[in-house]
C-alpha cells in the first residue's frame, strides 16, 4: 500500500471515529509537522505546542478534509494558522524576537557558524516568507503543495521562496546559483 | 538541485524531529480522548436536559397511564428483571455458575 493510500485509508477510519487510526497518523506525520513548526517560530517548544494544538484541531475537523487531500500539507496549513495567532497573541510576540533559539541546545555536526547564520536569517524573515521557506525548500513541498497549504496564490509562494532563498544564501555566504 | 539548495536542506535537516516520538503522539492522544471525552459528557448533559424536560412535559398525561398499567406489568416487569440479571450473569460464564467448569 503506497503511503498516500495509506493515508487516505487511515483518514477514512478516522472519520469514522477511530482514535487508534488517528493515533497511527499522527506517529506518521508527527515528524514533518514538527520539523515544519520549529522553522517557522524558531522556538522548539512553543513549535511543539503548537505541533499538539494542531493535532488536536484536525481531530475535530477531520470530517472536512476531502478524499484525496495531502494530510501532511493539510496539516501544515493548520498549524500555520495556529502559529499566525500564536503571533498576533500578546506575550508570543518574542517567536519573531531576536531571541530566536538563541538558548536553544542544538547538536550540529555541519559547522555550528552555519546553523546559527542559518537561524538568524530565518529569524529575519517575515513569517509567511519563513513559512514558504521551511516547506519548499526545507520539506521538499512543491510551490502549488505549499500555496494550498498556506492559502496563498502560487505566485506569491514562488516570490516568497526565491527572496527567502536569496537572503539564506547571502547569510550563509553561498553563492545563489538559481537566481 | 543546486549546491546552494543542497546545504540549505543539510542545515535544515538538522531541526527534523525524530521520525518515531511515542512520548508525543501518547501526549497528542491524551489530549484527543480528554477532548473526546468531554464532548460524550456535554453530550450526554445535553441529552439528559432534553430528556427531563420533555418529561416534565409529559409527565401530567404520563402518570394516570403508569398508575393504571402498574398493577399489572409490575408481576411481568419483575419477571423480565429477574431473567435479564440472569441471562446476563449465566451468560458470562455459563458453565462456571453451574459449576460445570473444571
Amino acid at each position: 500500500m503506497s503511503p498516500a493510500s495509506l493515508d487516505e485509508a487511515l483518514v477514512a477510519a478516522a472519520q469514522g471515529g477511530s482514535a487508534e487510526a488517528f493515533s497511527r497518523l499522527v506517529e506518521r506525520h508527527q515528524q514533518a509537522l514538527r520539523a515544519f513548526l520549529r522553522r517557522s517560530c524558531g522556538d522548539w517548544a512553543m513549535a511543539d505546542d503548537l505541533a499538539q494544538e494542531t493535532f488536536l484541531a484536525a481531530w475535530s475537523r477531520i470530517g472536512r478534509l476531502t478524499t484525496g487531500a495531502s494530510v501532511r500539507a493539510w496539516l501544515c496549513g493548520i498549524g500555520y494558522n495556529k502559529h499566525l495567532t500564536a503571533i498576533r497573541s500578546a506575550g508570543r510576540e518574542r517567536a519573531r524576537g531576536a531571541v530566536y533559539q538563541a538558548e536553544r541546545d542544538v547538536t550540529v555536526d555541519a559547522a555550528p557558524e552555519d546553523k546559527i547564520a542559518l537561524e538568524r536569517a530565518m529569524a529575519d524573515l517575515p513569517p509567511e516568507q519563513r513559512a514558504c521557506v521551511a516547506l519548499c525548500l526545507a520539506a521538499d513541498f512543491s510551490h502549488p503543495e505549499a500555496a494550498e497549504a498556506l492559502n496563498m496564490p502560487l505566485g506569491t509562494v514562488k516570490s516568497h521562496v526565491s527572496r527567502g532563498r536569496a537572503r539564506l544564501c547571502q547569510a550563509l555566504g553561498v553563492s545563489d546559483d538559481a537566481s | 538541485m543546486t549546491q546552494a539548495d543542497d546545504r540549505l536542506k543539510a542545515l535544515f535537516a538538522l531541526d527534523d524531529a525524530p521520525a518515531l516520538d511515542p512520548a508525543f503522539s501518547h501526549a497528542v492522544m491524551e489530549q484527543v480522548m480528554r477532548q473526546r471525552l468531554r464532548e460524550e459528557v456535554a453530550l450526554l448533559c445535553a441529552v439528559s436536559v432534553v430528556a427531563a424536560g420533555v418529561l416534565w412535559l409529559i409527565w401530567p398525561t404520563l402518570q394516570p397511564v403508569l398508575v393504571a398499567v402498574s398493577h399489572w406489568l409490575a408481576p411481568a416487569l419483575g419477571a423480565i428483571v429477574v431473567a435479564a440479571c440472569a441471562a446476563i450473569i449465566l451468560g458470562a460464564r455459563p458453565t462456571a455458575a453451574l459449576g460445570l467448569a473444571t
